[in-house]
């Protein structure tokens, strides 16, 4: 049965999509901002480009100061940041409902006005904060750029996933101020552009107060291009060895999955966590419970919209076991899945586990706007929030089956092993 | 572009808000319920609290609680650990158990619909686990193997080594809640069973239910569910005291971490926890005016002037009796030395007061975000429960709010240099052979290096 958040929906004539869905149970409107680029379009070269923009997004515009954007709504009682990821850049506060024009005037500010504030200090100030946001997430981490080595190996060259959103650092020290201005025009406008309304606003409050601060917003009508060809599963085994310090070994076994949205994502979905992404799955019960090879194993898949997503396992190896046994248990498993697709019980897990976990995710006010953004401006409509679920209970045992034989299989893996160096024995 | 300028809103004041207040009732073997309903939440929070005190635990077998809490949902009289996993999650259930220095918790979230099962296996679990010889060595195992994860991590690792200097040795807060090699190593599966006979059970519990309860009959539904919880051996938990701080002066302690791109500052002093007699008011507002945004005074300074951190935060930390006051964060590994005399000018100037912006920016922070932060059943079930282990008032969040409404310079300056003292203990994560001249040579007290 379809959830009933309600979703109201509008155009302004400069080509910004906006969304509203009242909830007057608590006294506050999340403002929540999709913009349509992220690392995805960036270019050879200018790599984290799109996230080094959004911290200078933070940085002043027109008519704001630096860092005033933060303070002026953190002293109205806002919560408020902003992320980067493979296919958008977002923006959000909650605040008060009183505040909630000063959030618009801040954001309309900054979104149309930008470059009237940036200059060279602040983006050399903002590039070393991006710099110790990489050392602190992934280069002084065990593991820590695990992840940029699965993209790499999933993804080919000049593919838009190939790189991580933190990008290269010599990338960003090769951008200028030139390069923020292009960007901006480029990428930031308002028909590139979905902002969401969940709180304490009627639709007609909404609508109007958002035409009043972003309606002046010239439209800046680009050529957007749409998404690049589809790619199908990797056709042969690629494998990064990295031989670190790290406290114990670990595999990521990688697989591109079909584009998100798509009834063969929900699939192969459900296929990963019947395998790793539950405490009842396939590859838990026999490798952490009965074999106690690994201490521990985890399922992602991640939706993407340009031709193709990504899904990986994670396996941390127990110390007196071989990760190479692992892999093969695991290689193992996946062919028996390929074939006998899910037991009753992994599909009723499955799907119940993602019920608690998409009801939890809308129980909250910033994220239920932030899924509406995501709907509107990647899939074209935001009530999809609404019937997510019964997409994803359609799903039949066999399409899992099937998702699972096409993209899961041994030769279309990429695994990426970090392997502890060789210990030294350490004196008590 | 337009050139079009719309005025600059003004902003409406918000207005009254209160923490939600439950229904109370009391079911046949004593376990206090507290019922929150809060429409629109479908998934339904469970917290369950057991008040325990670590100091409890055998010495030697000291993380056995968590040991003991982890193991709940591992097997039970019934069910082996891999049916019982899956008994949770058919039923969309996550349950996830932890202790504090104050209680053991067992958490569990679930969607209205299978609100009785769920109290049906939460009872199992809590009631008649069979701690199979097999779990509690995977479990014991798996613990060994998170103490050299949290080695590896530089956070960790600063943490647990600052925990280590600011109390007492003789304190059971000075060493991991969940245990050390030694002691897990130690453990046996009696060990778990003869804590779990002991120490688990209704007495003194409190179980909060938070979410859409419509049609829900709250107290019928408990009482099917855990009614029968019973456990004759339950002894009465030892009451929790602060612990004593291990004092001797400011110290330093730098724990070499070769070749670290970073270094992981931790800056502390003993603080209150919320039960404090002056009142907890003043100490989210300076958290929030030192170190809780990218504009408070640390960040200020070290990430927007500087750009040698991705981000430090300063907070005080309560626990269910005592507490600290800790800043601390990440910076470029050659700005180390620079980075933490700033850091402790900066800390050490606030006592001399704070602007009405700031004061007002602050308070305003704190009040207007509560409706906010307690606005989900899951977070309303998690500060309903710290209240219960905490023993405080459930109108405390409402009563603190509007105290803090009062605050003035003088107040908080006097709350903040009661805890400030500068008798910092300072713990520095990262690579000694290129820290330790320098480090030392700022003079914040008698250092000493460690192995990571």
């Amino acid at each position: 049965m379809p959830l009933d958040y309600p979703v109201h929906e509008r155009t302004l004539p400069n080509g910004l999509r906006v969304v509203v869905s009242p909830d007057p149970s608590v006294p506050n409107v999340t403002v929540n901002i999709w913009v349509g680029v992220g690392s995805r379009h960036e270019s050879a070269g200018r790599t984290g480009f799109a996230h080094l923009f959004e911290h200078l997004m933070f940085q002043g515009s027109r008519n704001v100061a630096s860092g005033e954007h933060f303070e002026a709504l953190m002293a109205q009682g806002g919560r408020l940041n902003a992320t980067t990821w493979f296919d958008r850049t977002n923006y959000f506060e909650t605040v008060p409902k009183g505040a909630l024009e000063l959030a618009l005037w801040l954001e309309a500010d900054r979104h149309g006005h930008l470059l009237h504030a940036v200059n060279q200090e602040n983006l050399d100030n903002q590039r070393d904060v991006v710099k110790e946001e990489k050392r602190q997430r992934y280069d002084n981490q065990p593991y820590g750029n695990a992840l940029i080595d699965v993209y790499a190996a999933v993804f080919p060259e000049g593919h838009p996933y190939h790189h991580s959103t933190i990008g290269s650092m010599e990338d960003l020290d090769a951008a200028s101020v030139e390069d923020v201005h292009a960007f901006f025009q480029r990428h930031y406008a308002p028909d590139n552009t979905v902002l969401t309304l969940c709180g304490d606003v009627a639709p007609e409050d909404g609508f109007a107060l958002v035409e009043r601060y972003f309606g002046p917003i010239a439209p800046r009508l680009e050529p957007r291009r749409g998404p690049v060809d589809a790619l199908g599963p990797l056709t042969e085994p690629v494998r990064v060895e990295r031989r670190e310090d790290v406290p114990n070994d670990r595999l990521h076994v990688a697989f591109r999955l079909p584009v998100d949205e798509t009834e063969e994502f929900a699939a192969a979905g459900l296929a990963l966590d019947a395998l790793g992404g539950l405490a009842s799955s396939r590859l838990v019960r026999r490798l952490v419970r009965q074999e106690q090879t690994a201490l521990g194993v985890h399922a992602t898949s991640w939706g993407f919209v340009d031709g193709v997503s990504l899904g990986f396992l994670v396996a941390d190896i127990a110390n007196d076991a071989d990760a190479d046994e692992v892999e093969r248990v695991l290689l193992e498993e996946l062919e028996r899945f390929a074939v006998e697709g899910p037991t009753e019980a992994e599909m009723d897990a499955a799907l119940a586990q993602a019920e608690r976990s998409w009801l939890s995710m809308l129980a909250s006010q910033e994220e239920r706007a932030d899924a509406m953004s995501h709907y509107a401006l990647l899939h074209g409509d935001p009530s999809l929030v609404n019937t997510h679920l019964d997409r994803l209970r359609a799903v039949t045992p066999e399409q899992v089956r099937l998702a699972a034989a096409t993209w899961l299989r041994p030769e279309s893996r990429a695994v990426v092993a970090y392997r502890a160096e060789v210990e030294t024995e350490e004196v008590a | 572009m337009s050139t079009e300028t719309v005025a600059r809103p003004e902003v409406q004041p918000p207005g009254p808000w209160a923490f939600p207040m439950p229904d109370e009732s009391v079911t046949d073997n004593g376990i206090r319920v507290l019922s929150y309903a809060v429409p629109g939440q479908y998934v339904i929070s469970l917290r369950l609290v057991v008040p325990l005190s670590l100091a409890d635990e055998p010495v030697d077998r000291e993380g056995v609680a968590a040991m003991t809490a982890r193991l709940l949902d591992e097997g039970t009289a019934e069910h082996s650990s891999e049916e019982f996993a899956e008994l949770m999650e058919r039923a969309g259930m996550a349950l996830g158990a932890s202790v504090t220095d104050g209680a053991l918790s067992v958490d569990v979230d679930v969607p209205q619909r299978f609100l009785p099962v769920a109290l049906g296996l939460l009872r199992k679990a809590l009631t008649e686990p069979a701690f199979p010889e097999d779990e509690v060595r995977r479990i014991l195992r798996s613990r060994l193997a998170e103490i050299e994860q949290e080695r590896a991590s530089a956070p960790h690792r600063g943490a647990r080594e600052l925990t280590a200097t600011l109390w007492s040795p003789t304190e059971r807060a000075s060493r991991p809640s969940a245990g050390t090699s030694e002691s897990i190593g130690a453990m046996t599966r009696d060990d778990v069973v003869a804590f779990h006979r002991a120490h688990v059970g209704p007495r003194g519990a409190t179980l909060v239910v938070a979410g859409d309860l419509t049609d829900v009959d709250v107290p019928a539904v408990v009482e099917s569910g855990l009614g029968g919880w019973s456990n004759p051996g339950h002894v009465v938990a030892s009451p929790v005291v602060a612990p004593e701080p291990a004092g001797g002066g400011p110290r330093l302690v730098l724990v070499d971490r070769p070749g670290s791109v970073q270094s992981e500052i931790s800056v502390a002093v003993p603080g209150p926890d919320r039960s404090v007699t002056t009142g907890w008011a003043p100490y989210p507002v300076l958290s929030f005016i030192v170190g809780g945004s990218p504009s408070a005074r640390v960040d200020a300074v070290l990430r927007e002037d500087k750009g040698y951190t991705y981000g430090i935060r300063s907070a005080f930390r309560p626990r269910a009796r005592g507490g600290s006051f800790v800043t601390a964060g990440s910076v470029r590994a050659d700005a180390t030395v620079d980075a933490l005399k700033l850091l402790v000018e900066i800390l050490g100037k606030a006592r001399e007061g704070f602007s009405e912006k700031e004061i007002r920016a602050g308070i305003d922070f704190v009040v207007q975000t509560a409706p906010g932060r307690y606005a989900t059943a899951d977070a309303v079930a998690d500060e309903a429960s710290a209240l219960a282990i905490e023993g405080l008032p459930l109108d405390f969040q409402t009563r603190t709010l509007s105290t803090m409404r009062e605050l003035d310079n003088a107040r908080l300056t006097t709350a903040y240099t009661e805890v400030v003292t500068g008798e910092w203990v300072i713990v520095v994560v990262g690579d000694a052979e290129a820290l330790k001249e320098g480090v030392e040579g700022l003079g914040f007290g008698k250092m000493t290096v460690v192995p990571n």
